[in-house]
């Protein structure tokens, strides 16, 4: 294909295809195909003229070019974009071009007679809502935007009727965007990242596109896989870690009849699973939609300043009242219509929210809606769920315990080289704690056993060794513990969860194993005391010697211990019936329901997927403290919605007061009124934090 | 009869079914489709030769900024 090179310097070529050569559709595909070269460090693709712009190594520009000359866009097939967030931008922005331009043909090009026509015709969709509102008894901001559009064309003042469309069209496109943006990241961050599937048929198993499955298809997933789909399994048994489910860091066994959630992994195992809901179907697609069509994007400070806008309205009715009745005058009277709060009050919130929330999504957090901000900002309490929140949910070997005349090396040595050949949490606990250890492991022993849900079997120089929990080395393989070495590990062990080692019918050892907190979790609750938050809370289901210990490590001065789900949810509950602002920090599917009852909650990115779903922000990035910077941003947001709030009251108030007095013309009112409004705008697209700012 | 033909309010209604015949014929007629469609095509052709002439000034807007950078040994994408 014919092309012409623009740009051709070191590192970046710049080339252009001609403005036909490729429709949007194909942008994607593009993209990806160039990409896929790894002396390509980027790539943008234009449609509208055919460009690629293609950032590469340095010294592959021969390699660059030759890939640009194979080029051949007929062949290529469209594919759905990754990166939807890009394409909203694009659209935004091509959107607040198209409105300027139109803007500008209208008034410029547009024959002079002809342009009171096209005002009326937009106008009388505006209108025609006022309408609707007052009918219904409403008197709101769209009455006083049809009145003042109305008062326009009545004194035939087309060209501020036609500015006044403008500022409410951006106002609408700025929604629209917030609205598809949230949602792509949304999408994007709880994606399922499993691409194909092994479908499962009479002769063979074939791998399809996860988009090809049906409902009632059977696949087969092996270790280490993400389920993809929602379904039963119909053969097979596995470990399947649903932590991204549930937040318990250890696998459950499922086997025949059994059922599994798309997003879970097999940890172990193979299983052949019947398809109960298909990709779109998901739960999660299903939250998102949701989500989608849920009021809850609409942010609260949002709908807090249109109700302050529409809470003006029958002020600016009254002046205009007054003012006909004292003056007499009905221009003057109008030109209380004319400088109106809301547009500035409709047009500078929306613009900090979105400001705020895409300058959380740069810091990693995203936030499901302008409301969250509100509480987290207006919260006294945060509480903390312990395990997978404050702790990694990641088990660690914490101690050895021998018996027998047995080393503790021995004791771990053992272990790790039985353990290494499973691959679960608490075998990689062991196996990790050996290599930490510098215990080196050579195979010493025969082919080993994996007795399901139980423990590992094999045998050692001639003797059987056993490795698992006390109910399989005690009760199923005989061993005896006695009541002093059980009190020594009650004793040793605390809040660990212990793991039994036997060999030749002998107890060996037990090995602890527990879940530290969080490197940064006690500077994240420190930060938090800082930031305001008087009440720091951490529920567990676990024991209370378990909270006491993560408890007294992270300064947290209340704790609950062994809470059941449905009582985390009724703490929350009874925490707001106090007057408390509840932010709710969690990670598993036990936290769903406070998570919901909170008013703010928020989730780590290896949460599991419900959580993320439930809370209402998600931590993208793992670390505990970006709760802080949370909370700063949201305070500095709600510090900007209310500074611009009186500067918009205040100085309108001024220039109506002026107006009204004959101080300054009607036209320069107008020109101040949208001149203030737009460098309001401008002001509420800055960041709220500045770039390098440190909390703490 | 005379008078009935003078009357001026029969000829107006003369002239408005009048009117309305050859409106209706002129506005679907192939002709005036074809006029349509072609006026559509150009204005969908001008609107993306505007988008595509956009993006041109666009890119060489960037790439003028790209060199100015990079004699200022700013430029990101030239260091590895």
């Amino acid at each position: 294909m014919r092309y012409k090179i623009i740009f051709d310097k070191p590192g970046r070529l710049r080339v252009r295809f001609g403005g036909y050569a490729f429709d949007r559709s194909l942008e994607g595909c593009i993209r990806k195909l160039v990409s896929s070269n790894i002396y390509v460090r980027s790539i943008e693709v234009h449609s509208a003229n055919g460009g690629l712009l293609i950032i590469y190594k340095k010294e592959h520009r021969s390699d660059v070019i030759s890939f640009v000359d194979s080029l051949d866009f007929r062949s290529l097939i469209p594919v759905k974009e990754e990166n939807v967030t890009e394409e909203i931008d694009r659209d935004f922005k091509n959107g607040l071009v198209r409105l300027g331009v139109n803007h500008l043909i209208r008034k410029l090009i547009v024959p002079a007679p002809i342009r009171p026509f096209l005002v009326m015709y937009r106008a009388a969709k505006y209108i025609l809502k006022g309408i609707r509102c007052l009918a219904e008894g409403k008197l709101t901001v769209e009455v006083l935007d049809a009145a003042s559009i109305t008062a326009c064309l009545a004194q035939r003042n087309f060209s501020t009727a036609r500015t006044i469309m403008l500022l409410l069209s951006v106002s609408s496109l700025l929604e629209e965007y917030t609205h598809a943006r949230t949602k792509a990241v949304l999408t994007s961050s709880l994606a399922v990242k499993a691409d194909k599937v092994w479908l499962v048929s009479e002769n063979e198993d074939i791998l399809i596109p996860v988009g090809e499955l049906d409902t009632g298809d059977r696949i087969r997933v092996r270790t280490g896989s993400v389920i993809p789909v929602d379904g039963e399994i119909t053969e097979g048994e596995a470990y399947i870690n649903e932590a991204s489910m549930t937040g318990e860091p250890l696998a459950v066994m499922k086997s025949v009849n059994g059922t599994v959630f798309a997003g879970t992994v097999i940890e172990e195992g193979s299983v052949v699973i019947k398809v109960r809901a298909v990709s779109s179907e998901t739960r999660i697609q299903k939250i998102i939609e949701l989500i989608d069509s849920s009021e809850n994007l609409k942010a609260g400070i949002q709908s807090r300043a249109e109700r302050l806008a529409d809470g003006i309205v029958p002020f600016s009715f009254l002046g205009f009242g007054l003012t006909l009745l004292l003056t007499r005058n009905i221009t003057k009277a109008v030109s209380l219509l004319m400088v109106d709060y809301s547009c500035a009050i409709k047009l500078s919130t929306p613009i900090s929210v979105i400001s705020a929330i895409r300058e959380a999504a740069d810091r990693s957090i995203t936030v499901k809606g302008g409301k969250y901000l509100e509480a987290f900002a207006a919260a006294d309490t945060i509480v903390f769920d312990k395990t997978g929140t404050l702790t990694n949910a990641e088990p660690v070997l914490d101690m050895v315990i021998p018996f027998d005349n047995h080393t503790e090396e021995e004791v771990l040595k053992t272990a790790a080289c039985i353990e290494e050949h499973f691959p679960h949490s608490m075998a990689r606990a062991i196996v990790k704690g050996a290599e930490e250890r510098g215990v080196l492991h050579a195979e010493e022993h025969a082919e080993v056993h994996y007795i399901v849900a139980h423990g590992i079997a094999t045998t050692l120089y001639g003797k059987r060794a056993i490795i698992g929990s006390r109910h399989f080395v005690c009760e199923d393989e005989g061993v005896t513990i006695t009541d002093e070495q059980q009190a020594y590990i009650n004793e040793k062990a605390g809040a660990s969860s212990v793991i039994y080692l036997a060999v030749g019918g002998r107890l060996a050892g037990v090995l602890c194993i527990n879940d530290p907190p969080r490197k940064e979790a006690a500077e994240a609750v420190r930060l938090m005391k800082k930031c305001g938050l008087e009440n720091v809370v951490m529920l567990t289901g676990d024991s209370c010697s378990a909270a006491e210990i993560i408890a007294e490590q992270l300064g947290i001065t209340e704790y609950h211990a062994q809470v059941l789900p449905e009582e985390k949810h009724r703490f929350i509950e009874q925490l707001k019936a106090d007057g408390h602002g509840v932010i709710m920090v969690g990670d598993g599917i036990n936290d769903a329901p406070a998570l919901a009852a909170a008013d703010v909650s928020a989730a780590m990115s290896d949460s599991s997927d419900i959580a993320r779903e439930t809370a209402d922000i998600t931590l993208r990035g793992t670390g505990l403290t970006e709760l802080a910077v949370m909370r700063r941003l949201s305070e500095q947001l709600m510090e900007r919605i209310n500074s611009n709030y009186r500067f918009i009251v205040g100085f309108n108030t001024a220039l109506l007061l002026l107006g009204f007095c004959g101080v300054i013309s009607p036209s320069l009112s107008a020109l101040l009124h949208n001149g203030s409004t737009m460098a309001m705008c401008m002001k509420s697209m800055t960041p709220l934090l500045k770039s390098e700012e440190h909390i703490g | 009869m005379n008078k009935f033909f003078k009357n001026e309010k029969l000829w107006c209604a003369v002239a408005g079914a009048a009117g309305v015949i050859i409106g209706q014929k002129v506005l679907f007629s192939e002709k005036t489709r074809e006029l349509a469609v072609t006026g559509l095509a150009k204005g969908m052709k001008l609107t993306h030769d505007v988008k595509a002439a956009f993006q041109c000034m666009k890119d060489e807007a960037e790439d003028l900024c790209y060199e100015a950078k990079e004699q200022a040994g700013l430029s990101e994408e030239t260091e590895e």
